[in-house]
């Protein structure tokens, strides 16, 4: 049912993925595994013929998650809990919840409290990345998981599973890349909304199926014009609502990098092949970008942002700050100082889950960018 | 006007102040005699820095004594204007204050070489240490990351093997920095004396078991400045063997915080304190018979250290187990164990906007507790160092309500 969605279905599905969810569950019968941000390693996951699926947020009113978070908690971390309180409860067989700071590992308490009957495990990534002990940590953890899905699944996986998912997440990720390197020549062709559309939608539908539609989209991407169009790097961690990117398209901004959760970052997590997957899958987790909870250097991600700046010859970077995201607030003042002093114009948009006005994004988006384009 | 006459300091108070003094005279010295200064956060394996012959300085600290002289809302407004949210931990905001003003109530605190961040305790100070790192130019900032403590005994075995990994990689680290080779029968030595203040410490909180209670968690709050920042040492060995002393010779004498026929709500606190309201807090819940007894905050340093296991595996065990960093129902099982030794009948659950970590868990704790105790609970928020989020009439108002509930549920003890 996600061999062959046309642009127009991925931008919808994208938006509401839940609804198409429940439908391929019932027709394929198996298990759904919700996770969230990040770096759970799905493959483990899809190699037990399980659905992984990141969840995002709803956009449906609040109504349980309110009375069980502090009012000043991570607004993603509120919304998804109302998503699996409230909305899509029934959905999910289980979760693999990661833990990369003080919300997500309190709110893996929370929902393992109120969801009762669920399977659920909590993915104890290291805060850490550096030394040696963070690898050996890494492979302990995704072998630990590997045994609490084989119990729950009441069966192993053969290397073969392992080896055929890892495979369709790798092709997932080369097709995202090179539909993202097209829209960057072509922007009138493939709009921003559209692109991350397909990035969300590849960390939340099956990829096997999805693929399909994604080798269709490449084969006939028609070229464009990069005319009018201004080129800038977005940062940050996520950037919800998707209709944010409706507001680039609008004011005729190419998002030609990014160093996003569902954007770059997600791609870049390809798994090398070799004998042993494990250590490769492990190997995996230290080669993606910049992530502020378990990435202690702004300097290293102002660098990175910077190098994405200056080889895309991009006129700006727009940073997206999820209200409320510790991490993000505690690195957010020195890494517009850097951008300050290096002469980099940088634009931040405050998002909130559940934003329902985008207006003030748009004055703000509209004025930046009249002083960039000098009009 | 005559002036108000100063009360006299016990012996142990006396000993606080010679420790803390002594203690503060060294760190100020240390670059002198070319010492290295640690940043750490009061949750840490500090024994490893005490062994090593390194300073520990804890800013959490000196951001508390600015925040209980009231200068909170004044530091975080500054911080602001930097670029800081008002959402972030009051004593990060004081101390990024102190950072750009030099302004304080106490002497400071000497700069750091180096950072040792522990996350049992929370995320936010790895972050807060981040940023004085960059600012110090990128000063070697350690992060001791300690998984959570999960209900699985496997797990559990992995996780303190990794973490006597990383303590070995600390280790290796102060090694380089120092250039002298660890002493492993000298940390052995620290161990045995954190052990030994350890069951001192607690054994002063859980003197608030007896009835009437000898101590309030003011006290215990007074009483925990020693084990927090000379763990590891004989002298905090010594202060709490003298504190013990003399709050036995009060239990011996049946004196109270407040008088046997009064004590009527003996109460169980969540969270950490509201630093600026201190004493403000204690006498208007004393006015009502109340007294705040414990709260699993000042438990976060009753260790148990084994010393017949090796120091790195027992420091582990220890520290990845602090409330925390376990899960929410092991927190319940460490509440209810206090509701239970200290006769608790009323439960103050504060909602502090500044200190995620710990809040996220309160409206499910409150819950459970509630149900397995039949005790109500008061929830209420504000921040525990930044005076613009608290709200005076509102709280006082709500204390008395709760009061009323307890007295009318027949919960209160010694009935009016």
């Amino acid at each position: 049912m996600w061999e062959s969605m046309s642009l127009g279905e991925i931008i919808e599905c994208a938006s509401d993925p839940y609804p198409s969810m429940r439908e391929w569950k019932r027709k394929s019968n198996k298990k759904v595994i919700g996770t969230t941000f990040a770096d759970v390693p799905e493959e483990v996951i899809q190699a037990f013929d399980m659905l992984p699926t990141t969840i995002m947020g709803t956009h449906k009113p609040l109504k349980k998650a309110q009375a069980l978070l502090p009012d000043n908690a991570c607004s993603l971390a509120r919304s998804n809990l109302e998503l699996v309180l409230s909305y899509e409860t029934d959905l999910f067989d289980g979760f693999v919840l990661p833990q990369v700071c003080d919300t997500t590992q309190h709110l893996s308490d929370i929902w393992r409290i109120n969801l009762k009957g669920k399977y659920f495990e909590s993915y104890l990534a290291p805060r850490q990345t550096d030394r040696e002990s963070a690898k050996y940590w890494v492979r302990k953890e995704i072998e630990r998981l590997i045994d609490s899905l084989s119990n729950f699944a009441q069966r192993g996986i053969k290397r073969e599973d392992l080896e055929y998912s890892v495979e369709v997440h790798n092709e997932n990720k080369r097709l995202l890349r090179e539909i993202y390197s097209f829209k960057n020549d072509n922007p009138s062709s493939v709009s921003n909304r559209e692109l991350f559309s397909m990035i969300k939608l590849s960390q939340q539908i099956d990829k096997v199926e999805f693929n399909q539609t994604l080798k269709k989209v490449r084969d006939t991407l028609k070229r464009g014009t990069r005319d009018g169009y201004t080129d800038v790097v977005l940062a940050g961690i996520t950037c919800d609502p998707l209709e944010i990117y409706d507001l680039f398209d609008e004011i005729k901004l190419n998002v030609v990098a990014d160093n996003l959760l569902v954007g770059s970052r997600y791609i870049q997590g390809e798994v090398d092949p070799g004998e042993d997957l494990i250590q490769k899958l492990t190997e995996r987790h230290f080669k993606r970008g910049f992530f502020s909870p378990i990435h202690g250097s702004v300097f290293a991600e102002f660098q990175e942002i910077k190098r994405l700046y200056q080889e895309n010859n991009a006129k700006a970077v727009i940073y997206v700050h999820i209200e409320f995201c510790e991490s993000q607030e505690y690195d957010l003042p020195d890494l517009k100082k850097m951008a300050k002093e290096e002469g980099i114009p940088m634009h931040v948009i405050e998002t909130e889950y559940q934003t329902t006005s985008l207006s003030h994004i748009r004055t703000r988006l509209q004025a930046f960018f009249e002083s960039i384009r000098g009009v | 006007m005559s002036e108000k006459p100063k009360k006299e300091l016990t012996k142990s108070q006396m000993l606080s102040k010679k420790i803390t003094d002594e203690y503060m005279d060294e760190a100020f010295r240390a670059k002198e005699e070319g010492r290295i200064i640690c940043y750490t956060t009061a949750i840490s394996p500090v024994e490893i820095l005490v062994a090593h012959d390194i300073i520990p300085i804890y800013p959490e600290n000196h951001s508390v004594a600015n925040l209980t002289a009231k200068k909170g809302a004044q530091m975080c407004s500054y911080v602001e204007g930097l670029g800081y949210s008002s959402h972030l931990c009051a004593y990060a905001r004081c101390d990024l204050a102190y950072r750009a003003t030099g302004f304080t109530v106490t002497r400071g605190i000497p700069e750091p070489d180096m950072f040792l961040a522990c996350n049992a305790q929370c995320f936010t100070l790895t972050k807060w240490f981040e940023v004085l790192s960059r600012r110090g130019g990128g000063l070697p900032l350690f992060v001791f990351d300690t998984p959570q403590y999960i209900r699985d005994k496997r797990a559990r075995e992995e996780i303190v093997k990794y973490c006597v990994l990383q303590l070995k990689e600390l280790i290796s680290l102060l090694e380089e920095v120092t250039k002298r080779k660890f002493d492993y029968d000298r940390l052995r030595e620290v161990v045995k004396y954190s052990a030994e203040a350890s069951i001192l410490y607690r054994k002063f909180l859980d003197m608030a078991r007896y009835i009437p209670s000898p101590i309030s968690i003011f006290d215990a709050l007074i009483g925990m400045a020693i084990t927090v920042y000379r763990r590891g040492t004989p002298q905090c060995v010594e202060y709490y063997k003298t504190l013990c002393e003399e709050i036995q010779e009060k239990v011996d004498k049946g004196i109270g915080v407040l008088p046997k026929e009064k004590e009527r709500f003996r109460l169980y606190w969540e969270n950490l304190p509201i630093w600026f309201k201190f004493s403000d807090h204690a006498r208007l819940l004393g006015s009502y018979g109340g007294v705040i007894l414990t709260s699993l905050y000042v438990h976060a340093w009753s260790f148990e250290f084994d010393l017949n296991k090796d120091p790195l595996y027992t420091l582990s065990e220890n520290y990845v187990s602090r409330f925390s960093n376990v899960t929410l129902e092991d927190r319940i099982d460490m509440a209810l164990d206090l509701f239970q030794r200290y006769s608790l009948n009323g439960m103050l659950m504060f909602m502090n906007r500044s200190c995620k970590a710990v809040s996220f868990a309160v409206p499910t704790l409150k819950d459970i507790l509630t149900k397995k105790t039949g005790i109500p609970a008061l929830v209420f928020e504000s921040d525990m160092g930044d005076q613009r989020f608290y709200s005076e009439t509102q709280i006082r108002t709500r204390i008395e309500a709760y009061f009323e509930t307890l007295e009318r549920l027949g919960l209160a003890k010694n009935p009016a």
